[in-house]
């Protein structure tokens, strides 16, 4: 466990990449949405009650916080890179590498979902910081309770950043080439899938799976598919050659 | 006493190229020892097996005593410093600190003069610096490290005369104070020569030569003189390279010299020079001219396998 620590304390020994630049990107693309809806008047709805019409303010999602998780899966991608090279050198297995570095992965989604669940909690007190603004909260998935929005922001973060991990790896092992062909791949299984689905009539039983799919239950559903992108990772540093 | 690094019959190929061919070797435990060979004779593949970087297509490797591909065991024990490194976006100060926590014996004092003797800022940005000083902080790492198996793979490349100096004063002066198992590929190799205790030549992936540094000292000598007097103190001897100018001759001549041929050499006015290890390098790796240009007679590297 100690050797593990280091790993990730190897990542972390240029703080800027790992702790710095994700909160860069996110309050950049949060100031930019917030001055956008200060300038933009919100719409209205109107709710008809037993007490009649009522003028409610409209939600205003923006989506940009998907830039700090897409920036975790470039943090993965990273974090093999030319990271990988230089650990084996100071003696680490392939082994330790990948394990510590995804205990860095685990560690810095549990800690940066716990930030971004404060600040969803903020976003609420505050009337969506005044303008009606959804930039923590995402419809469906990260709007529920804090304690929920931690544990699907974790999972997430800790998905994207292993996934990122698989792709510096294989790029490592394959080239350029061997990533297109691992793109296609993964564009092939989703094919495959979308076909025999087709073929046996079922996205009537795809679309009740998903829309009888609670958040609390897609997060579990991503933290099986993190698991196996995990493995898979593993699979493919372990005959890696540096 | 179990050799610090053995290797039995390895062969590394990639598709139909291959890069090690039946490599056997054992380095003992203490003792600092040249790889030398020409470009792309497999010197680097070697060394990245030792590390554990690269796997073995066939054949059997050993270092302190157990294979080292994914062995946390042994890699601990061991630093490999390569001419090609790959860094991270670190400053100098970040890989000199992420190294201190790996190796158990890192010195940090060393660490520090070592740095200063290369004039290796902590500050300054790993991607921003020279050839020569990316070399530097290799070599700092390297014996900063104090691995109980050491290789260094062109670890100089770039590096002025000055600290090329400063690098062999330093490592004797380590070595002489924390021995440990040295492995360092050269080209530089009459530079490097009085490091070394063993040398191991290695040409298109085979081992063609493994001796004790003193068993070469003399192994064959360079004649030159009068062409019939060269022919006639060289007379039944074995001669690697036989060359002529005008009336003047140069032979490069195989076998210990005792008192009574260097008295009759005198009296014959001829010149004697031992060949130095970079000339037996390239006589070993398969080209004859090695005491200079415009050679003639074919070489015979298997006269000096040890």
């Amino acid at each position: 466990m100690r050797t593990l620590v280091k790993v990730a304390r190897y990542h972390l020994v240029q703080p800027w990449q790992y702790l710095v630049v994700p909160w860069g990107i996110l309050t950049f693309s949060f100031l930019v949405s917030l001055i956008v809806y200060a300038i933009v008047p919100a719409d209205h709805h109107t709710v008809v009650t037993a007490h009649g019409s009522v003028s409610v303010l409209n939600s205003r999602y923006t989506g940009a916080s998907s830039s700090f998780f897409i920036y975790f899966l470039v943090l993965g991608i990273q974090s093999i890179g030319r990271s990988l090279p230089f650990g084996l050198a100071l003696g680490m297995s392939r082994r330790t590498y990948y394990t510590g570095t995804a205990l860095l992965a685990v560690g810095l989604s549990f800690v940066n979902g716990l930030m971004l669940a404060i600040f969803q909690i903020i976003e609420q007190a505050t009337n969506g910081w005044g303008v009606q603004m959804s930039f923590f909260r995402i419809a469906f998935v990260l709007i529920g309770p804090w304690y929920l929005t931690w544990l699907s922001t974790f999972v997430g973060l800790t998905l994207l950043f292993v996934y990122g991990m698989w792709y510096g790896i294989v790029y490592r092992r394959w080239g350029a080439l061997g990533t297109i062909a691992f793109i296609a791949a993964q564009v092939t299984v989703a094919l495959a899938a979308v076909v025999i689905i087709t073929w046996a009539h079922g996205w009537t039983g795809v679309g009740h799976f998903f829309t009888g799919l609670t958040a609390v239950g897609l997060t579990g559903l991503l933290a099986v598919l993190a698991a196996a992108l995990l493995a898979g990772g593993h699979a493919t540093i372990r005959r890696a050659a540096i | 006493m179990t050799p610090a690094i053995s290797v039995a019959g390895l062969t590394r190929h990639y598709r139909d190229q291959v890069a090690l061919d039946h490599v056997s070797l054992e380095l003992e435990a203490g003792s600092i020892t040249g790889l030398l060979g020409r470009n792309g004779a497999g010197k680097t593949t070697l060394l990245r097996i030792l590390a554990g970087q690269e796997f073995p297509s066939t054949g059997d490797v050993r270092v302190l005593g157990a294979p080292p591909a994914e062995n946390d065991q042994v890699l601990r024990r061991m630093v490999f410093v390569r001419e090609d490194q790959a860094y991270p976006d670190f400053k100098v100060g970040h890989a000199l600190r992420a190294a201190s926590w790996f190796y158990p014996n890192w010195d940090r004092e060393l660490a520090g003069t070592l740095a200063e003797d290369f004039n290796l800022r902590p500050k300054k940005s790993i991607k921003k610096l020279s050839r020569g000083l990316r070399s530097a902080l290799g070599i700092t790492i390297g014996l900063a490290a104090r691995a109980e198996v050491t290789l260094f793979d062109e670890p100089y490349a770039g590096l002025d005369a000055v600290a090329r100096q400063i690098f062999y004063d330093r490592l004797l002066a380590d070595y002489a104070e924390f021995p440990r198992t040295i492995l360092l590929s050269t080209h530089l190799i009459d530079e490097a020569a009085a490091l070394f205790e063993s040398v191991v030549v290695i040409d298109q992936g085979r081992v063609v030569l493994e001796a004790a540094a003193d068993g070469l000292r003399g192994v064959a000598t360079t004649v030159s003189g009068p062409v019939l007097a060269v022919d006639e103190f060289t007379t039944g001897r074995a001669v690697w390279n036989r060359r002529r100018l005008g009336s003047q001759a140069s032979v490069v001549m195989v076998g210990p010299l005792v008192e009574a041929d260097r008295a009759e050499a005198q009296s014959l006015g001829l010149d004697l020079v031992p060949l130095t290890l970079q000339q037996l390098v390239v006589h070993a790796a398969g080209w004859p001219g090695a005491a200079g240009p415009g050679a003639s007679a074919p070489a015979n590297p298997e006269g000096v396998r040890a």
